[in-house]
């Protein structure tokens, strides 16, 4: 058995695509992406825990590591080099306004902001909440069982978040993303869902629960969890949480070769800020979309191959019969 | 056989390219709008031809995606030579007669969107259809995003083109 290949050019690719996945911020723990088992996979369907961002554009990767020279002999020659510090950046903008994109597109926590109790008091992030209701056991990703009188409080098109009462507890806030990082307790028992990622638009509502767009992102609801209503998201500038995150990038060439830009652990280090890119390249007063902006600091991790700390893997997975 | 580099003297840079993406848009158009179909030569098909592979026509047909080959570009400095085909897509419709033509817009709209989603994915595998059935060759066939013109309105008939550049590389033999 034999085969034909031809020598491949320069990959051509149209566009990029973002999927990320929450790293263990307690245990420290990014998510691994191994090309060589995984980079297959379906662009619309990643492999779990990772989540599509969808395309996203002006993708620029920025290497900062700095080397120096070791010097000998006079007059001095370079001996060899020595890598002093590594660093990389990564920045591109989002071509979409979601829970996801906005978390990763701010600087520090990006928070639910709950529906209002009657009569609350203004908040910046969001007044006192309406009263959270309990789930029935056997409620699933996409599923969420509510006592009927629960059930009819809410209407298709809301958006719900749920997680567990907050109890006090300090550090690191939410599973299985952190949300925020707490370095006193507080006092408000909606906080958890405030800055919970398990956030979802409601498709149908019957007398036994609500059925959901999306599977949420944590899964299945533990016991405990708890549901309020959603009427948008707020994020702040300043405060000293960062996100952090397991980020893959994809190209994917007109010949079908794949280039793969794996960050274990990517933290903004920029605040919120947008782009606007007129519609119309003749009307540039007219109307125009706002990207979301994101600029990311690579950082490091112990490879266990060979105990080398990197910031970035890049994989290239051939196009079928091209020559190497 | 195998390519070994660049090949210098081929007689038809884009042929398997251009058969490829007609037929590519030919088998999505028939899944899209079934509906969408011409007679021609005896033969019903999808509605979609290829200018230059058929007999002049007086007047193009309506309701009927009509592909026009327009500029040819050759790269040589690659490991594969690639060639880029600029395919001019026209239509034009008149609407339909229950309607006394009164949808001639709608008509057209809908052509805009059958287009639009004949053209996704932006790629297609080459082929060689002078052998039979049709020989898989090593490399696929792809293009950019359509530009799409301005409605150019006749009496009661409207028209539009469209206008996509097509890659390939080259591979032994063509």
């Amino acid at each position: 058995m034999a085969t034909n290949w031809f020598s491949a050019p320069v990959p051509v690719a149209r566009r990029v695509r973002g999927y990320f996945a929450p790293v263990d911020r307690a245990a420290q723990t990014p998510v691994l992406f191994d090309p060589a088992e995984q980079g297959g996979f379906s662009l619309d369907a990643p492999p779990a825990p990772w989540i599509s961002l969808g395309w996203i554009q002006a993708f620029s990767r920025k290497p900062s590591s700095k080397t120096s020279p070791v010097l000998t002999g006079i007059p001095a020659g370079t001996l060899e080099q020595v890598r002093e510090t590594i660093e990389a950046q990564v920045s591109f903008e989002f071509l979409s306004w979601t829970k996801l994109t906005m978390a990763l597109a701010t600087g520090s926590q990006h928070m639910n902001l709950l529906a209002p109790a009657p009569g609350a008091a203004a908040a910046a992030n969001g007044a006192q909440a309406s009263a959270a209701v309990a789930l029935q056991s056997g409620s699933s990703a996409t599923s969420i069982l509510l006592a009927a009188v629960d059930a009819a409080k809410f209407s298709p098109g809301s958006i719900i978040a749920l997680d567990a009462d907050y109890t006090g507890q300090t550090g690191f806030v939410g599973t299985p993303v952190s949300g925020a990082y707490l370095r006193q307790a507080l006092t408000d028992v909606d906080y958890t869902r405030r800055v919970t990622f398990n956030v979802a638009l409601v498709s149908q509502v019957t007398s036994s629960g609500l059925t959901l767009a999306e599977p949420l992102l944590g899964g299945a609801p533990l016991p405990g969890t708890k549901l309020q209503a959603v009427t948008g998201f707020v994020d702040r500038e300043g405060g000293s949480f960062y996100q952090e995150w397991s980020a893959l990038f994809v190209m994917q060439g007109s010949q079908e070769e794949r280039i793969f830009f794996h960050y274990p652990r990517l933290q903004t280090m920029a605040g919120a800020e947008e782009a606007a890119i007129p519609l119309d390249e003749k009307n540039q007063g007219g109307q125009a979309r706002m990207m979301l902006k994101g600029r990311f600091l690579a950082l490091p991790v112990t490879d266990p191959l060979d105990g080398e700390r990197v910031l970035c893997y890049r994989s290239f997975l051939p196009a079928a019969n091209a020559l190497i | 056989m195998h390519s070994t580099g660049p090949v210098h003297e081929e007689l038809y840079p884009m042929q398997n390219a251009k058969d490829s993406f007609y037929m590519a848009l030919r088998t999505r158009l028939a899944t899209i709008n079934p509906e969408r179909t011409t007679l021609l030569r005896g033969a019903v098909r999808p509605g979609i031809l290829v200018e230059e592979a058929e007999a002049p026509f007086s007047q193009l047909p309506s309701d009927v995606f009509v592909l026009r080959w327009l500029g040819l570009g050759v790269d040589t400095d690659l490991g594969s030579t690639m060639a880029a085909g600029e395919c001019e897509i026209f239509y034009q419709t008149c609407g339909t007669q229950s309607y006394g033509g009164l949808d001639r817009g709608r008509s057209l709209s809908g052509m805009d969107a059958e287009l639009a989603a004949m053209l996704s994915p932006f790629y297609t595998p080459k082929l060689n259809f002078t052998a039979t059935p049709p020989a898989a060759m090593l490399t696929q066939v792809f293009w950019d995003e359509p530009g799409f013109g301005p409605v150019t309105v006749q009496r009661d008939r409207l028209s539009r083109s469209a206008k996509v550049m097509v890659y390939s590389y080259q591979e032994q033999g063509e």
